[in-house]
């Protein structure tokens, strides 16, 4: 096991490097720093002394060491728009963004595990293709669409939520149906065939020659085989919320990382861009090994391979 | 007994009290909430923010040096309650407002303004005019507590209005003790000024708070307790809010304008705030000598392939205008605005027949191929549909263009330094309602400003130096007749140029809650409510007429 997890280890190093280096030579590429950092009416000499006190005038080889050393001491630039330490924003909006993906996952799983259960049971019938129904329009429903929608009906027409923003708990419940639609159709697909494939196999036979319920079957050694592959997608879907949250947090204004993210790219604020990407990149990175480790701790044959 | 005495005593000194207390403070009472798509870079330090998030957000609690003429939009008094040049027209002198003070008690004196000025020109400024500043003030003198003068390497006649917020940013008054003694990190972290609204919360990514100051402010009393000022970027959901009553105010799009009156809302137009316009950079420069650019005719024909009345109706949907040259409105001070408002009607009229014909005298009766960048300026998502539209037309008359979009923020790298990527480039751009067109027509035009747009210091052809002498005559210039004819000759210059081509002259939008706030007006040819909210009104105060 440890041997596993020090080999995920420095994987993820070794991927953290690769994303470091692609951020810092696009980023390079884009365009001169400098001119966004300097007042309208910067004078020639203003643009020189900048580039020599940020170093820019080194090459750009010496320029991305220098990069990676301070990266690895935790110091990734400063925001060129809010004027303040491009991780200390990240930090600072992280919290917000955390707080809803627990509860969409919980959303996801709740509704989208049952669901793929009882579509595997009745395959091929109504059950199945409402379940399917589902499936569809959560995977092809643009969260941005329904978002709108959903403060159209609940805020607007009906006024039982709030529109927007963050607040008590009733600020919680459009976010969170934006961002878990996707994952109920996720997890349903998943559980379902998986639960079809587990449903087949030679120990479901025997549990039920033996004489088990057919609900101790389904729920109990069925579901919690077919959990395996669910897990695993967990890990990808919290990696999605992490990254995909750039439009519900718009829409609903809430001030999380992926707002902030948005905010990098509409301001071309490329310290903080690169700091939002790396950083997401070490917490996706890190929640993958968690997951890796579960799983291997789960199934036993995922650490010997 | 002694408790009912008690009782009656406390009651009888809670109603002298209440008698005693000054009307301010009864009066104000309510949460303004006011939603807007951008908060800039959403810090409460004047010297690291730009012009549109010191008009939206920190004109509610600091003061301009210079102020606004709050009924016809242009310079007025501020801080500063009048100012007047020297002879030689080498120093400004300006006399403060007494009795001024800072949120935290500490009086407003002529020393603030000094050590306000000093900071904007500093090297750890963003202002836009800070090298300006750097080079074209040469001390900062305070002569009394109410008096301090400013003096200049050459005249500046428009110093006042570029130190008015009704022009740009810089004349922002901010607290010299408190600042030496707290140091710029604490100063932004706990920020004083001495607006009508003090500091309470400033949230990231969020919003910001303010508290109403309980004396009477020379601005005005504000009627709510307290201002939020949330960003909210999605237009939907800010008219979402207006509707539901969580915002009383939001700014919104041309596009929306209609939805929103539709659902009942009051939609505030504030006329003159923006032009959108097109631009050529480098025109004038070597490298793009045989382009067809380079003529200016073939500028003039684009404009005449330009069907203005259909941006106006079916993208503006009706709240705009046929603008007048660029950076000029109705409100221009020292500008012949009836002469030039004609001027505009016949010149930026569509004749695509004359366009053509233009093309074909210059050589180009196939037409020829054009780069162009479309954009939007934050807060002005139409312009990219006027960009997408003015291509059209311009395919109507054989232009074959080929066209980039581009986000503002990465737009903004382009124009900066060498401008290469831009040289024989026409693209969309904006300017904001002002009453000085000094102000913008340096920073455009002039061959070391940041656009120059006519010409450079190694490439300045006739129209340039005809440009410069006519804009450095203005600098001296105090006859009001004669600064009117060279503000003309100015407008002239660039008009026969057809280097920067107006397209509409926009207005600014807001859906309202009447509910929530009552009747109020913006400053006209300002877009920002940043000078306004004192003066909104709660709804039982001031309602809003019934439709």
């Amino acid at each position: 096991m440890k041997r596993f997890i020090a080999r995920r280890l420095i994987q993820g190093v070794v991927l953290l490097f690769m994303v470091a280096t692609i951020v810092f030579f696009l980023g390079r590429l884009t365009g001169n720093p400098v001119d966004l950092m300097l007042p309208e009416d910067a004078t020639a000499e203003d643009r020189a002394a900048l580039v020599k006190t940020l170093g820019l005038d080194e090459p750009l080889l010496d320029q991305f060491v220098i990069f990676v050393g301070k990266a690895a001491q935790g110091d990734l630039g400063q925001s060129i728009r809010m004027k303040q330490p491009a991780a200390e924003a990240f930090f600072n909006r992280l919290p917000n963004t955390l707080v809803l993906i627990p509860w969409a996952l919980l959303l996801g799983m709740a509704l989208g595990i049952p669901l793929g259960v009882l579509a595997a049971l009745n395959r091929g019938g109504l059950l199945d293709r409402f379940a399917g129904t589902v499936a569809v329009l959560g995977v092809a429903m643009p969260s941005f669409w329904l978002g709108v929608l959903l403060i159209f009906v609940f805020s607007v027409e009906l006024g039982w939520l709030p529109s927007s923003r963050m607040g008590g708990p009733e600020h919680y419940v459009l976010p969170v149906i934006t961002l878990g639609t996707f994952l109920v159709a996720g997890f349903m697909r998943i559980t379902r065939s998986a639960m079809l494939e587990v449903m087949e196999s030679e120990f479901v036979k025997l549990a039920r020659i033996k004489g088990l319920s057919e609900t101790t079957v389904i729920w109990k050694h069925c579901l919690r085989n077919a959990l395996i592959p669910v897990l695993t997608l967990w890990g990808v879907f919290v990696g999605n919320l992490i990254t995909g949250a750039i439009v519900t947090e718009t829409v609903f204004a809430w001030p999380g990382i992926g707002r902030l993210t948005y905010e990098a790219v509409i301001y071309r604020d490329y310290p903080l861009l690169q700091a939002v990407i790396i950083l997401k990149s070490i917490l996706i990175l890190t929640i993958n090994l968690g997951v890796d480790i579960l799983y291997a701790y789960v199934d036993p044959r995922i650490r010997l391979t | 007994m002694i408790l009912g005495v008690a009782r009656i005593a406390t009651l009888a000194l809670s109603l002298i009290v209440a008698a005693l207390l000054p009307a301010a403070a009864q009066e104000q009472k309510g949460t303004l909430v006011f939603a807007v798509e951008s908060l800039g870079a959403q810090t409460l330090d004047p010297i690291l923010e730009q012009r549109p998030g010191n008009a939206v957000y920190q004109a509610a609690m600091y003061d301009s040096l210079v102020g606004f003429n709050l009924e016809k939009g242009g310079v007025g008094p501020g801080v500063a309650e009048r100012w007047e040049m020297s002879a030689d027209g080498l120093t400004w002198t300006f006399f403060l407002r007494p009795g001024q003070v800072f949120h935290n008690g500490d009086k407003l004196t002529a020393h603030d303004v000094k050590f306000s000025l000093e900071r904007q020109m500093s090297q750890g400024s963003v202002a836009a005019m800070a090298a300006t500043m750097r080079r074209t003030i040469k001390s900062i003198d305070v002569v009394d507590d109410l008096t301090v003068k400013v003096v200049t390497s050459a005249p500046q006649i428009g110093l006042p209005a570029s130190l008015s917020r009704a022009v740009a940013p810089e004349g922002s008054i901010m607290p010299k003790n408190y600042i030496e003694k707290v140091g710029d990190d604490g100063f932004r972290k706990a920020p004083i000024g001495s607006g009508p609204w003090r500091f309470k919360r400033n949230v990231p990514g969020d919003r910001i708070e303010f508290e109403a100051v309980t004396y009477n402010h020379w601005r005005g009393r504000p009627h709510f307790k307290e201002l939020h000022v949330l960003l909210v970027p999605e237009e939907s959901t800010r008219v979402a809010m207006v509707r539901t009553g969580e915002a009383a105010i939001a700014s919104i799009g041309p596009e929306t304008m209609l939805s929103a009156a539709r659902a009942g809302l009051e939609v505030l137009s504030v006329p003159g705030t923006m032009q959108a316009i097109f631009q050529f950079y480098g025109s004038y420069r070597p490298e793009v000598k045989d382009s067809p650019i380079a003529k200016a005719r073939v500028r003039q024909a684009l404009s005449l392939a330009i069907d203005r009345k259909q941006l106006v109706e079916h993208i503006m949907n009706g709240k705009a205008r046929i603008p007048y040259p660029f950076s000029t409105f109705e409100y221009t001070d020292y500008f012949s605005a009836d002469k030039w408002g004609k001027w505009a009607q016949e010149n930026y009229r569509y004749d695509p027949a004359l366009a053509k014909k233009i093309l074909a005298e210059e050589g180009y009766p196939n037409g020829f191929e054009l780069k162009f960048g479309n954009m939007a300026l934050p807060g002005t998502q139409f312009m990219v549909d006027i960009g997408t539209a003015i291509v059209d037309m311009w395919t109507k008359i054989g232009v074959k263009v080929t066209t980039k979009h581009y986000e503002y923020g990465a737009f903004v790298p382009l124009e900066r330094g060498d401008q290469a990527q831009l040289i024989g480039w026409a693209t969309m751009y904006r300017t904001a309602g002002r009453p000085d067109a000094q102000w913008r027509y340096n920073s455009a035009f002039q061959r070391d400003a940041g656009q120059r747009l006519l010409g450079d210091k190694d490439n300045c052809n006739a129209a340039c130096e005809a440009f410069g002498k006519v804009y450095t005559a203005l600098l001296d210039e105090r006859d009001t007749a004669k600064r009117t004819a060279l503000t003309d000759k100015m407008v002239e210059i660039v008009n026969d140029s057809w280097t920067v081509i107006p397209l509409i002259e926009g207005m600014g939008y807001y859906a309202i809650n009447t509910r929530k706030v009552g009747q109020f007006s913006a400053i006209p040819g300002r877009h920002e409510l940043g000078d306004v909210f004192e003066r909104i009104p709660r709804p039982e105060q001031k309602a809003w007429p019934k439709k």
